[in-house]
């Protein structure tokens, strides 16, 4: 995760459409993770993803329209290239043949990530409205873990197999 | 990066699906390269994007700029020609280190020395991973992979100090540990008047080492402009390019701060020139008939 943004002076405007850039991202690595999965016949943790980026989208466009509320039209100061992986899931994440367990578990360490970026900006932050806005997406990270984590209780008995059970040795050719 | 440029990253996205592993560190490379192209604002039909043979270089098939997946080191040359044949084309080339520096390792030192105005992005995942993991140039000592079973005998190519010795006018390296600061890595080669190489350290998932994925990589990174590296001087950034292998620093290794006249624009002089005293089409025949 980074960012290069100026947590003391971020205003409210500036706060929404980062917490806007923050759910695209996810959105589109989520997107990006399911198609990796579809294009490697891993179905059950493509349908995750793509729930996944659902929810994204949905928290997305809930604070776009809050900004759009109180700001219209004006234009963003704060862009893409300021945040990086802060509640999108890392790029190596992904794995060839995901289990739908080990899918929801790259979704928890994201919430989890995200969670932790949040609460890391609090003390930097001197304005009290995006003080108050950080402190709801922080608690809504905890609300989205403890949603992954009733999914992952859903799931079956772990088999306790790794992903090295399944790999040969390299043998001379 | 600019945050009022025209085209946005999304518009460099192909419909095309990539098939690399889940995983693959060349999925962050096509979104840095997405996010460089955005900023530079040049529209996709502008851009030619060069590839050799690979699992990197499927990637001109991600863009939706014009692409050529050439034949196994040969992205060089052909990026060359492109270059050359309209010099007001944006042109990529794009591989992997064993495309790069081993199939197609003659080349780079003739775009070099020519300074045609190319970026070249090498994915250097220090292995062959689109035939299943064999040594590659780039592979450490040691190595044990199916073709050096009992360990690599060999020492690795150094890319940047490769590059850096036959004079690369701007040589950086990038990984996808930090995409934003990626994409604004290959923004900047591109700008750059003439060739420009990116050396990203992407990792393979499937046969790549623990120490080599992302995770591994984050633990050896270190920004050079945070080190307050002068990327003006060229001796610094040799002596910083010795350490590949065992720190991964990451942004602007050099850049020459008077940038040489390109080849392709001595080329347009040489034809404005010659055009002059040039015969006309249809008297062509003349030079080889004798009257």
């Amino acid at each position: 995760m980074a960012t290069q943004i100026d947590f003391a002076r971020l205003s409210l405007m500036d706060a929404l459409d980062l917490a806007v850039l923050i759910e695209d991202e996810a959105k589109e690595r989520y997107e990006d993770f399911a198609a990796q999965m579809e294009q490697h016949r891993t179905p059950e943790a493509a349908t995750f993803f793509r729930l996944m980026a659902g929810n994204e989208a949905k928290h997305g466009q809930e604070l776009a329209d809050r900004r759009s509320q109180l700001f219209g039209g004006l234009t963003p100061t704060v862009t893409r290239a300021m945040i990086f992986d802060v509640e999108a899931p890392d790029f190596d994440e992904a794995r060839a043949f995901m289990s739908p367990r080990q899918a929801m578990k790259a979704a928890l360490a994201s919430e989890v990530k995200a969670h932790a970026f949040f609460v890391a900006a609090l003390p930097a932050l001197k304005d009290a409205k995006v003080r108050a806005l950080f402190e709801e997406l922080r608690d809504e990270e905890v609300l989205h873990q403890t949603l992954v984590k009733a999914e992952l209780a859903k799931l079956p008995p772990d088999s306790g197999l790794s992903d090295d059970d399944f790999v040969d040795e390299p043998a001379a050719q | 990066m600019s945050a009022t440029c025209e085209f946005q990253a999304k518009d460099y996205k192909s419909d095309l699906k990539p098939i690399w592993c889940p995983g693959c560190g060349d999925y962050s490379v096509v979104q840095g390269i997405y996010r460089a192209l955005a900023a530079i604002g040049r529209p996709p039909h502008e851009v030619a994007f060069i590839s050799g043979i690979g699992c990197s270089s499927r990637i001109p098939g991600y863009t939706t700029a014009y692409g050529f997946n050439t034949v196994h080191g040969r992205a060089l040359p052909i990026a060359q020609g492109i270059k050359l044949a309209n010099p007001d084309l944006l042109v990529l080339a794009a591989g992997g280190d064993g495309d790069g520096f081993s199939i197609g390792g003659g080349h780079i030192a003739h775009l070099i020395r020519r300074n045609i105005d190319i970026t070249y992005i090498v994915m250097d995942n220090q292995i062959y991973g689109l035939t299943k993991g064999q040594l590659s140039p780039t592979s450490q000592k040691g190595r044990t992979t199916c073709t050096s079973p009992y360990g690599s005998l060999e020492n690795p190519v150094n890319p940047l100090l490769y590059v850096l010795a036959y004079g690369a006018g701007f040589v950086a390296q990038a990984s996808p540990t930090d995409l934003a600061g990626m994409a604004s890595t290959i923004e900047e080669a591109i700008r750059y008047p003439g060739f420009a190489f990116v050396n990203v350290q992407s990792p393979c998932v499937t046969y790549g080492e623990e120490a080599q994925q992302i995770k591994g990589l984050k633990a050896i990174s270190e920004s050079l402009a945070a080190m307050g590296h002068d990327p003006a001087d060229r001796l610094a950034a040799m002596n910083l390019a010795q350490q590949y292998g065992q720190k991964m620093h990451l942004g602007v290794f050099y850049r020459n701060p008077e940038p040489p006249t390109t080849y392709d624009a001595l080329v347009r002089e040489r034809q404005a020139l010659l055009a002059k005293d040039a015969l006309p089409k249809e008297r062509i025949l003349d030079l080889f008939i004798k009257k």
